[in-house]
């Protein structure tokens, strides 16, 4: 058997694991038994397995990390959002969350399943260690932020029943408000950090390659405000002591903006960043 | 046959449950008083605070009027009493009830935890006394195997059916976990002290108690090892608190929304969970608009309450399928025990046929060498029980049937079994 047509049957298995565990993790909301994401949360994990091999192989097949093609880049997305579910599992044991991030995570897995294999995602001049950092860096950073804001989402659902003074079955399956609090501080904590050093390697990258300095490039731009904002959060919430409720919503109203001017910068500009 | 006789907090008041009670725990070897009985086989007897029960297995029906006199002569109860109070049931009532007890289904309480626990103090009792036999510990086996499918196949003890559990519930969806979490006790009312006490022992560390008697409160606060204050100090100590109970007598809010907004950022904004037991209210219901802050009065626990015993009585309709499910395998298992004794009379035979013949034919069997009159004994042993095998799984096969005492009769005049 060939690497590429083993690395298709990884990502097959991968794919199919992933929708089996969505669909575990939304009918779990459905029917509110918390038992049945646990075992999506299992099945999540070895497509976990199953992605981080195929990965593997696809680097080795493909000569190098830069030289990988848009569907590793579309599944590496997949990885890091699962990647980092999975970690923050074993800090709180929020099984519910998976609900709310693993329908990214089949997202992810969907676009690259429509990529084509062989082709490299990067452009010739900007394959460099550098780029691979700056993607990775800040696609990491960027599922952090994701995950903060599906916590606050289920914050502020668990805020409003507990508000209304109904411990309803729902409530019962939702994690404690505590929990998804501390989900939304690490995830903050985490994210800034790994999305700033990503966004400094794409600098220093831009910086050699074209010494005119920073083009006014939309994802550019729309990068750098994500950043800014992450920061502006982090330290709301760290110095000015922004917590709970109050940080969900703020949280939610950021991702939902950015989801949105992302795809308005995606469908209507032509930017330096074309491949993603 | 099984029996069971017994009074509960349906059928008896406390008075007479404390009469029966009394007399028969009274310095009397309850166990031999009960064996000694006319026909009683087996014996076990429950004893908690709201049930006694005596549960036997016995030779006939006779035997029961001897227990109920028992039961009624132990408790100083007239015959008109006796017979209101008292309920007696045989065979499978019997089962299901015990069954039913076991589970929890029967309690004043629905889904309690503690009455398996003593029902196993009761059998455990019994067997120290040896007072039960094949019957009785299959049943209480069976007993345990019930309670234990009723609680793990259905939710009846998960949701909290007392206010100071739900309490304990709210604080969990909102902290997380108890540890490390500071409690608040305002005023020194015996309901804040069970929900303290239920925090406590859900992981809380800290008390502090504040008080206008400042005797009453530390008092209670030695009791948790705690802090005691005066109420002086309360918005103070509402600072580092994150669970507030309030149940003092006082006729004005004592928590105003003011207090909480002024102290909400010397707090960081952490989460706080106030809970209002008093009547009139002690905290003013407009804090329950500030974000991070979560109150709850005693009509709102009493509310969560009532949805969780509702909740509770739909999940007792699935114990009760799991209970009847129960209750034909027991009764399968009892309706093989009673052809036990026609498959050990019709081995008996077939052994006694086979010695005897075996002993006839010994002086022929004399010219052949000792291994191979072994391969005789085998052959003729091996013959024998291919024979008996079939009409044995017929019997075992057809006792839990309906009639089976026709093939039991049959199967003894065929073979004699009675000669």
């Amino acid at each position: 058997m060939s690497l590429i047509s083993l690395e298709m049957i990884l990502f097959k298995i991968a794919f199919a694991l992933c929708t089996l565990s969505v669909a575990g993790y939304l009918l779990s909301l459905l029917i509110k038994k918390v038992a049945l994401a646990k075992i999506s949360t299992w099945v999540l994990a070895i497509a976990f397995g199953f992605l981080t091999v195929y990965l593997l192989l696809a680097v080795i097949s493909s000569t190098g990390f830069h030289n990988l093609g848009p569907r590793a880049f579309f599944s590496f997305c997949a990885l890091s959002a699962s990647g980092v579910y999975l970690a923050l599992q074993f800090k709180t044991k929020t099984r519910l969350l998976g609900a709310f991030i693993s329908p990214f995570i089949l997202f992810f897995m969907i676009a690259a399943a429509g990529q084509e294999t062989g082709k490299s995602l990067l452009p010739e001049g900007l394959r460099s260690w550098l780029t691979t950092a700056h993607l990775t860096l800040t696609i990491v950073g960027e599922v952090l932020f994701v995950l903060a804001s599906c916590a606050g989402a289920m914050f502020i659902i668990q805020n409003g029943l507990l508000k209304h003074k109904k411990l309803s079955s729902m409530s019962r399956l939702l994690p404690s408000l505590g929990d998804l609090d501390k989900i939304n501080h690490i995830c903050l904590l985490w994210g800034f950090p790994v999305l700033t050093v990503g966004i400094i390697a794409g600098a220093v990258f831009a910086g050699f390659t074209w010494e005119r300095g920073w083009p006014a490039d939309p994802k550019i731009i729309w990068t750098f405000s994500a950043w800014i904002i992450y920061g502006f959060l982090l330290h709301q919430r760290l110095a000015i002591g922004w917590k709970g409720f109050r940080m969900a919503v703020v949280s939610c109203a950021v991702f939902i903006l950015f989801l949105l001017s992302y795809v308005g910068v995606r469908f209507c500009f032509t930017t330096l960043h074309d491949f993603i | 046959m099984i029996v069971l006789l017994g009074v509960n907090h349906k059928t008896a008041p406390l008075a007479v449950r404390e009469k029966i009670f009394a007399g028969c725990e009274e310095g009397k070897d309850l166990f031999s008083l009960l064996l000694s009985l006319k026909g009683v086989q087996e014996i076990l007897y429950i004893s908690t605070c709201n049930r006694i029960e005596i549960i036997a297995s016995i030779e006939e029906e006779k035997t029961v009027r001897s227990l109920f006199d028992f039961l009624a002569g132990n408790g100083n109860l007239t015959q008109a009493e006796a017979a209101k109070c008292l309920y007696n049931y045989q065979d499978k009532e019997a089962v299901r009830h015990i069954f039913r007890v076991a589970s929890s289904l029967d309690s004043l309480v629905m889904g309690e935890t503690q009455i398996l626990g003593q029902v196993k103090e009761a059998y455990r009792r019994a067997l120290e006394r040896n007072a039960t036999g094949t019957v009785l510990n299959r049943l209480m086996h069976r007993a345990f195997r019930t309670a234990k499918r009723v609680r793990s196949e259905t939710a009846i003890a998960v949701n909290p059916v007392s206010v100071s559990f739900a309490a304990v519930e709210l604080a969990k969806k909102i902290f997380g976990t108890l540890a490390g979490r500071k409690i608040l006790l305002i005023g020194a009312g015996e309901m804040a002290e069970l929900t303290g006490t239920h925090l406590i022992s859900s992981g809380a560390e800290d008390i502090i108690v504040a008080n206008r008697s400042q005797s009453q409160a530390v008092q209670l606060a030695e009791k948790f090892h705690g802090e005691a204050v005066s109420l002086d100090a309360l918005s103070e100590k509402l600072i580092e608190a994150d669970i507030v109970i309030s149940s003092t007598d006082a006729p004005d809010y004592i928590v105003t929304a003011d207090l909480i907004r002024k102290i909400h950022h010397q707090r960081k904004n952490r989460l706080l969970f106030l809970i209002d037991i008093a009547v009139p209210r002690d905290i003013d219901p407009a804090v329950d608009s500030i974000d991070n802050v979560y109150l709850y009065n005693i009509d709102n626990l009493q509310d969560i309450v009532d949805e969780n015993m509702n909740i509770r009585k739909k999940e007792a309709l699935k114990a009760e399928a799991i209970v009847e499910e129960e209750i034909m395998r027991y009764a399968n298992w009892l309706k093989e025990l009673e052809v036990v004794p026609t498959i050990v009379s019709l081995r008996t035979k077939a052994e006694e046929i086979t010695q005897a013949e075996m002993e006839k034919a010994a002086s022929w069997m004399q010219k052949f060498d000792q291994e191979e009159q072994e391969k005789i004994g085998i052959l003729v042993n091996s013959i024998v029980n291919k024979i008996l095998h079939t009409p044995v799984s017929v019997l075992k096969e057809e006792s839990s049937e309906v009639g089976s005492t026709d093939i039991v009769a049959t199967v003894r005049q065929l073979f004699r079994l009675d000669e």
